[in-house]
């Protein structure tokens, strides 16, 4: 359906006056650069994997179990970020990422834009960033792709990329937002952190896969756009926030965060049969709305350094309540390291992940490593993990007592580079 | 004979005045920047790009020495290691938020890039500030 011209025409007078506004404003001065910085990382592996799966089916008075093997190469991600400073208030920023051998040719891999922004600096207390971005939520949001900023290579569960349709990551964090305003206030010893932001629905609102898992774009046929755009309302629209407190050394951080949005339960694609039993489908169907709440925590104390994270997920869903079944989902990260050497930092970390849903999931990750500096730029990195994964269906709930338990080891060797 | 012990005495003594006096570490701005001193804790918002912006609207930029002295002596005064700082502007770079400082070779480039640069910030020993136009002196640290 094609908008009258009324609405049209208030939409570019705005547009306009949102323009002129902000670039009317800019300030060209002497000490403006000018020149469009270029830089970025890549991360390349090697890794082994060994994977045991255990199922028992009372129904049908079945137990299975096999084992896999897999070892491989991958140019796991490279990142290439454009920045560009225009006059003192406007810097625009880009993040164009590849991962995985990337190749259209043999359809490996994927190519993304993760963040293309423009930042209006008002004052260090008050930013305004318009554009594609990562939001603010808990501390490691804003960095999951900046592989060479952290000590690992497989990166925590909900946020490792090349597990993302496994764990459906969205669910646990906010992808991308649009609008956000933010800002650092100087308190004592203390910078508050604040960030306030909204964004489009989730993606599977916006593109989901077919029965053959070809991707659909084209969700609301009666949505006259190009794919991509959000065809939701706005009351299914992304809200969040963070307020976090940080010493002036960066030398402990601490913050708060939430979101609003929806899940999307009308897209039964995401949800494959053995996640969900016949009971609990009868959720899905509607838009589920959700609230994310994190809390991070990181500190610094010489070559000793701790972090970790918090969110859970809760649901305000009344056909669950009605059907008497709870959805929730928990994430917990912890990790210690240490500067063995000024150039060597080894770690251990620990997550669990819970995925309530009609069946109880629980993951729990064990992992240690170590990060070398060869130099400023190369970093060689090594990272040994234990992956347990056991799920049920909720006995309350369900006759037969389904069960299935995976264990998988995971040895990952490779570089993270400075480009 | 105790008399030269004495002369001998006082000229070491001189001589040490003399070189602590140009080992003596300042800070500098463009002189762009309006006239202010500034303490600790604005140097270290400044050096780990918290504080991005001037008062008057300008943007900051930061200039670092790749070794030296002068460079320890500064570190030491805010508190932090090189290791603190690197990981420090590597996520504000990798985020987007601000730019890394540019890194000198020399203490002489360094003074004279911040003479050239308005908004420009640096450190260096006073004798290689000494004399030089465009930059002045906002801090002294102390020993």
């Amino acid at each position: 359906m094609r908008q009258p011209n009324g609405i049209r025409c208030l939409a570019a007078t705005v547009l306009s006056a949102l323009l002129f506004g902000f670039f009317g404003s800019t300030r060209l001065s002497a000490q403006d650069d000018g020149g469009l910085q270029l830089f970025g990382s890549m991360q390349t592996v090697f890794f082994h994997q060994e994977s045991e799966l255990r199922i028992k089916d009372p129904a049908i008075g079945a137990e299975l179990s096999g084992t896999e093997t897999r070892n491989s190469f991958a140019m796991q991600q490279l990142d290439l970020f454009l920045r560009k400073e225009m006059g003192s208030d406007f810097t625009a920023f880009v993040d164009l990422e590849f991962q995985l051998n990337y190749s259209s040719e043999y359809g490996w891999g994927s190519l993304s834009l993760q963040e293309a922004w423009m930042n209006y600096h008002l004052s260090d207390a008050f930013n305004v960033k318009t554009g594609l971005l990562f939001p603010a939520f808990n501390r490691l949001n804003e960095i999951k792709n900046r592989l060479a900023l952290l000590p690992y290579l497989f990166r925590p569960l909900i946020y490792e990329r090349l597990l993302s349709r496994k764990f459906f990551a969205e669910d646990f964090v906010p992808e991308h937002a649009f609008l956000q305003l933010h800002g650092s206030i100087p308190i004592g010893d203390f910078f508050v952190d604040y960030a306030a932001y909204t964004g489009n629905a989730e993606s599977s609102y916006i593109t989901r896969r077919d029965a053959e898992g070809n991707i659909d774009t084209d969700i609301n046929p009666g949505f006259e756009f190009l794919s991509g755009v959000d065809p939701t309302e706005f009351k299914l629209k992304l809200f969040g926030g963070r307020f976090g407190l940080r010493t002036r050394d960066e030398s402990v951080a601490f913050g708060m965060s939430f979101t609003h949005d929806y899940n999307n339960l009308r897209d039964t694609t995401r949800y494959p049969d053995y996640i969900l039993s016949q009971s609990s489908r009868q959720l899905l169907g509607s838009d589920a709305p959700r609230i994310r709440l994190g809390a991070d925590l990181s500190v610094r104390h010489g070559p000793l350094f701790f972090e970790t994270e918090v969110i859970k997920v809760i649901y305000d869903y009344e056909k669950a309540e009605r059907l008497q079944l709870e959805i929730e989902q928990s994430f917990v990260h912890g990790m210690v390291g240490y500067d063995v050497l000024p150039a060597l930092t080894a770690y251990v970390s620990m997550q669990w992940g819970d995925y309530t849903f009609g069946i109880d999931s629980d993951y729990y990750v064990y992992s240690f490593g170590g990060a070398y500096r060869v130099n400023d730029a190369i970093t060689a990195k090594a990272q040994l993990i234990m992956y347990e994964e056991g799920f049920k269906e909720n006995e309350d709930a369900y006759a037969d007592n389904y069960s299935q338990d995976v264990t998988i080891k995971f040895v990952f060797l490779g570089f993270s580079i400075l480009l | 004979m105790k008399q030269r012990l004495r002369i001998c005495a006082l000229a070491a003594f001189l001589a040490f005045c003399a070189t602590s006096g140009q080992a003596q570490t300042v800070v500098i701005v463009n002189s762009s920047i309006p006239s202010s001193t500034f303490n600790v804790k604005e140097l270290l918002d400044l050096y780990t790009l918290n504080k991005t912006h001037w008062d008057d609207g300008s943007r900051v930029t930061v200039f670092d020495l790749k070794a030296g002295k002068a460079k320890q002596a500064f570190y030491d005064y805010i508190g932090m290691t090189e290791e603190d700082l690197q990981r420090i502007w590597l996520r504000k770079q990798f985020t987007g938020r601000a730019r890394p400082p540019h890194a000198m070779s020399s203490e002489d480039e360094l003074v004279a890039q911040v003479g050239k640069t308005i908004g420009g910030i640096g450190y260096a020993s006073e004798k290689a500030v000494r004399g030089k136009k465009n930059v002045r002196i906002i801090a002294k640290l102390k020993e």
